[in-house]
């Protein structure tokens, strides 16, 4: 087991920790009881905190501000549009481009590719399985390139449905430094990374990239450019946002 | 005779069951203290409300993985409140380490401000708070509602990063013995 860490619970409970030191700092308590309890007692005095604070009343629009994007989030998809997502592309016409500039590529690269066309048409119909589960319900959450990777983006999709893997279909990736990679993380409401995929650019306008976990539990992604496939994240490249609302129609 | 509210528990249990009226009754509970917590931190009554949103958003979503052992479902929503709300701070490098005295005047005592309310657990907690030291006061409110890291605060205060976390340490021991005497 790692080291305890009682001399940094206290900062942990305030959120004084940067983000590396505060996962590492949570892998431990994962593994040991009595830092976990001594931590548990600590965020009960810090969870007092917001008590001292003067109240102050937000614009009443805010409540249902509020239920509408639950309400929206608890909707099929298929009616709905996201702003923050996909803007006016359809699902559907992202997943099939990313297959078909695929198709695409192989044709000119190797004409022998095109023996894979049959898999190709397999994964086609796979997607479209997605595709419809998704407008059963799915998720998507959408992530804006920023810095180097501005003008780049990637979408997570969660099909919901058995047997179907979350992935993320990124455009417009940047190439990236030999022996770099890039990671997805999710991340839980409170902030906890949990590593999810770990990929280099291919070079296409569009990339797919499945994920090896459930989203459920977490709310946001991230994508990080790291020198290694394991360890802490680095640079964050790419990130997503909560959806807010979408106008009731 | 009035039916009794539905305890936090039972809220969550049925967010977790996709019920709106659920999302509704515990925005009608915390919303107004989690709107005060995030405008305390960030100091913008938008940027305060999007926080607000997210995190009740984040509790719609996640109701049905919360456990117990993350703190109580109050607890739970503020700390998702804090978490949001300090990452916006963090992202704003431009300004970041502020000047001390920003962060300090930051919030609380512009005349908008409603008067704090008066039952028992937030005087005891104001109280509390008040009665450390003040060195141990603004470390401790530094670090939970200006953002910032033990490591920052060492920077800023000029002081060793042993002082910081000990001023944690004995800030957050006292507190805690106030608050066990009042339960």
């Amino acid at each position: 087991m790692n080291e305890h860490v009682l001399d940094e619970l206290e900062a942990y409970a305030l959120g004084a920790l940067d983000r590396a030191d505060a996962e590492r700092v949570a892998a431990h308590l994962a593994l040991c009881l009595a830092c976990r309890t001594e931590a548990a007692s600590l965020a009960e005095v810090v969870g007092t905190l917001p008590d001292s604070v003067p109240l102050r009343e937000p614009r009443p629009t805010l409540r249902e501000r509020v239920l509408a994007a639950a309400r929206v989030d608890g909707r099929p998809l298929a009616p709905v549009r996201r702003p923050w997502s996909l803007g006016r592309l359809r699902i559907e016409r992202v997943v099939l481009a990313a297959l078909a500039s695929t198709v695409v590529v192989l044709a000119a690269a190797d004409v022998g590719a095109y023996r894979q066309l049959s898999s190709l048409t397999a994964e086609r119909d796979s997607y479209s399985l997605v595709v419809e589960s998704l407008r059963q319900g799915g998720r998507v959450w959408y992530m804006v390139g920023k810095d180097d990777f501005a003008g780049s983006g990637g979408t997570l999709f969660d099909p919901r449905a058995d047997g179907k893997q979350p992935f993320v279909l990124f455009h417009d990736l940047p190439p990236i430094a030999s022996g770099k990679v890039l990671t997805v993380w999710l991340v839980s409401p409170d902030s906890t990374w949990a590593r999810a995929a770990t990929f280099v650019p291919d070079g296409h306008d569009v990339q797919a990239v499945q994920m090896n976990t459930g989203v459920a539990g977490f709310d946001r992604c991230a994508v990080s450019l790291d020198d290694s496939p394991w360890g802490k994240h680095g640079t964050v490249v790419m990130e997503s946002r909560i959806a807010p609302p979408t106008p009731t129609p | 005779m009035p039916d009794p509210q539905p305890a936090d528990d039972v809220l969550l249990s049925s967010l977790a069951a996709r019920d709106l009226s659920a999302l509704a009754a515990l925005y009608d509970r915390y919303g107004r203290l989690a709107y005060s917590l995030a405008y305390r931190i960030l100091g913008e009554s938008e940027a305060a409300e999007d926080v607000v949103q997210d995190a009740f958003l984040s509790a719609w979503r996640g109701a049905g993985s919360y456990r117990r052992e993350r703190g109580n479902p109050r607890a739970w929503l503020l700390s998702i409140v804090h978490h949001r709300a300090v990452d916006i701070l963090r992202r704003k490098t431009t300004f970041r380490p502020a000047p001390l005295e920003i962060a300090e005047s930051l919030p609380s005592d512009q005349d908008t401000a409603l008067a704090a309310e008066k039952n028992v657990e937030h005087r005891t907690v104001r109280e509390a708070l008040e009665a450390l030291p003040q060195a141990q006061r603004r470390t401790i409110e530094l670090a939970y509602f200006g953002g910032y890291t033990h490591v920052e605060l060492s920077e800023l205060m000029g002081v060793p990063l042993g002082t910081v976390k000990g001023r944690m340490r004995i800030g957050l021991q006292k507190m805690r013995r106030v608050l066990e005497r009042t339960r």
